[in-house]
């Protein structure tokens, strides 16, 4: 099994890492998204390079690149989870409409909400 | 004329809640587009609330199908931050149960794929062959569904020498059955007119789609984690990685129907050469320390993610999973463009969507 290998990134080399993967044609295992304990947003690019997962991680940027133009699909899905539940925007991503559930879905009647503090029985 | 159809949340050829909309023109369909997101339930969220061995309960309840694997693909990450190392007999359950789980997976698929080619006698038979492994796995673990084989630093529940007897032969009975049905879906003439040429993703379409597991490798794409990056002994067996050109239904329907010869190759080697030792490194658990990992398995449905990451607190800091249906739907609209609307329910079950995964 792979060993960890992270890496801090900053904005203006996500593209040049990802056309380098891609050019050597490592796929992209996943675009994923939360915010640190600094309360900065993290985004983390893991690709698979020959078997291993190699993470570079971008922190503190509320606006990065798409990959959209590099890997395509492959990366769409990921970057508009990412847009539509954090406060990261994805330059160079076209809005399709939102993923999670469509826009004229106003939540009546269908869905049931039940707050955090609810489900861990804190008030 | 053009149309647009609307496909969901909630319909009748749906067993799990998700929304597509067609655009057609006659027959034909134009564009689609899909929705998710209606049966989330905060998983994610809830991690961060639950400690390292809560967790693995949670996990495995974000799919009643590959619970194992969420759970294990949770385990392999938090024993890596951790540096635990499985002892081998643990590694071997694991795998034991990864590869039953796979079997139930591809034989529910490939019954409700019959069903919905309209040939109900086949559905029959797929269906009796997967309760054969569901009945294993009630046996092994005492659960037909959440197993609770997982525990951090190995597996909860050893294999005797009765049980490993009772297995082989399952396994015979299932060989037997799986060639019965290879025989049907790699032969019969019905089966090929309804999915030869349907739902196709030509190899460099899938690179750039991005998509996982069987229905990636339907598309001539020979990749597989358990064979390019082995976890918990896989390199110990000898199976193949089953590939197809094709890229239609027929191909992926011939991946998942000889993947199960695979699945059951490795089951065999695992109990035939299964470790004597210990199965985990006992119920005391070390202090997590502050880490990350990118944990990743070949679930039943293609590559599972876990990124996880670990403040040293009790809890988990971010857990954030990525399923093999949330790379193969997106797939969904591409092969659903240019077919025709009768085809519409086969193509979108022909990734073995599970949305219920996607939701999380």
């Amino acid at each position: 099994m792979h060993k960890a290998d992270f890496n801090d990134i900053d904005k203006s080399m996500i593209l040049q890492v990802a056309r380098k993967m891609k050019s050597n044609s490592c796929p992209l295992a996943a675009i994923v998204g939360y915010v640190d304990k600094e309360g900065k947003p993290v985004v983390a690019y893991s690709y698979d390079v020959n078997g291993d997962v190699k993470t570079y991680k971008c922190t503190g940027e509320k606006k990065v690149p798409s990959l959209t133009n590099i890997y395509g699909t492959a990366a769409e899905w990921f970057e508009e989870e990412i847009s539509e539940l954090m406060d990261v925007e994805f330059e160079g991503l076209v809005n399709k409409g939102r993923l999670f559930l469509p826009e004229e879905f106003d939540g009546s009647g269908q869905i049931i909400v039940s707050p955090l503090s609810e489900l861990t029985g804190k008030k | 004329m053009g149309y647009t159809i609307p496909i969901g949340p909630y319909h009748s050829s749906l067993e799990e809640p998700v929304y597509a909309k067609l655009y057609t023109e006659g027959e034909l369909i134009k564009d689609a587009e899909v929705h998710i997101g209606y049966n989330h339930r905060g998983v994610e969220k809830l991690t961060t609330q639950k400690n390292f061995i809560q967790t693995i309960a949670l996990v495995e309840r974000v799919c009643g199908i590959c619970s194992h694997s969420h759970a294990f693909a949770y385990c392999l990450g938090i024993e890596s931050i951790t540096g635990m190392e499985v002892p081998k007999r643990g590694q071997y359950i694991r795998v034991i149960t990864a590869e039953l789980e796979r079997l139930h997976s591809h034989f529910l698929w490939l019954g409700l794929a019959a069903h919905l080619i309209g040939f109900e006698s086949v559905f029959m038979y797929a269906f009796n062959a997967r309760e054969k492994v569901m009945d294993a796995l009630e046996a092994l673990s005492g659960n037909r569904v959440n197993y609770g084989m997982n525990i951090i630093g190995g597996a909860r529940r050893d294999i005797d020498s009765g049980q490993k007897e009772k297995l082989l032969s399952m396994l015979d009975e299932l060989h037997d059955a799986n060639k019965t049905l290879k025989n049907i879906f790699v032969n019969d003439k019905t089966v090929a007119m309804r999915t030869k040429g349907v739902g196709i993703i030509s190899r460099e379409d899938a690179m750039k789609l991005g998509i996982v597991g069987p229905h990636m490798r339907a598309s001539g794409i020979e990749y597989d984690v358990r064979a390019n990056d082995p976890y918990s002994s896989y390199e110990d067996f000898d199976f193949k990685v089953i590939v197809h050109p094709d890229g239609d239904v027929f191909s992926r329907v011939v991946v998942r129907v000889l993947e199960n010869d695979e699945s059951i190759k490795i089951i065999k080697q695992a109990l035939e050469k299964l470790p004597e030792g210990k199965i985990n490194l006992g119920v005391k658990m070390p202090r997590v320390p502050e880490g990350e990992f990118v944990s990743r398995i070949e679930a039943p449905r293609g590559q599972l993610v876990y990124h996880i990451v670990t403040d040293g607190g009790p809890t988990n800091y971010r857990v954030s999973i990525h399923v093999p249906t949330f790379r193969n739907a997106a797939s969904i609209p591409h092969m659903l463009k240019g077919s025709y609307v009768a085809d519409a329910g086969l193509i979108v079950a022909c990734i073995d969507p599970c949305f219920s995964c996607l939701d999380r």
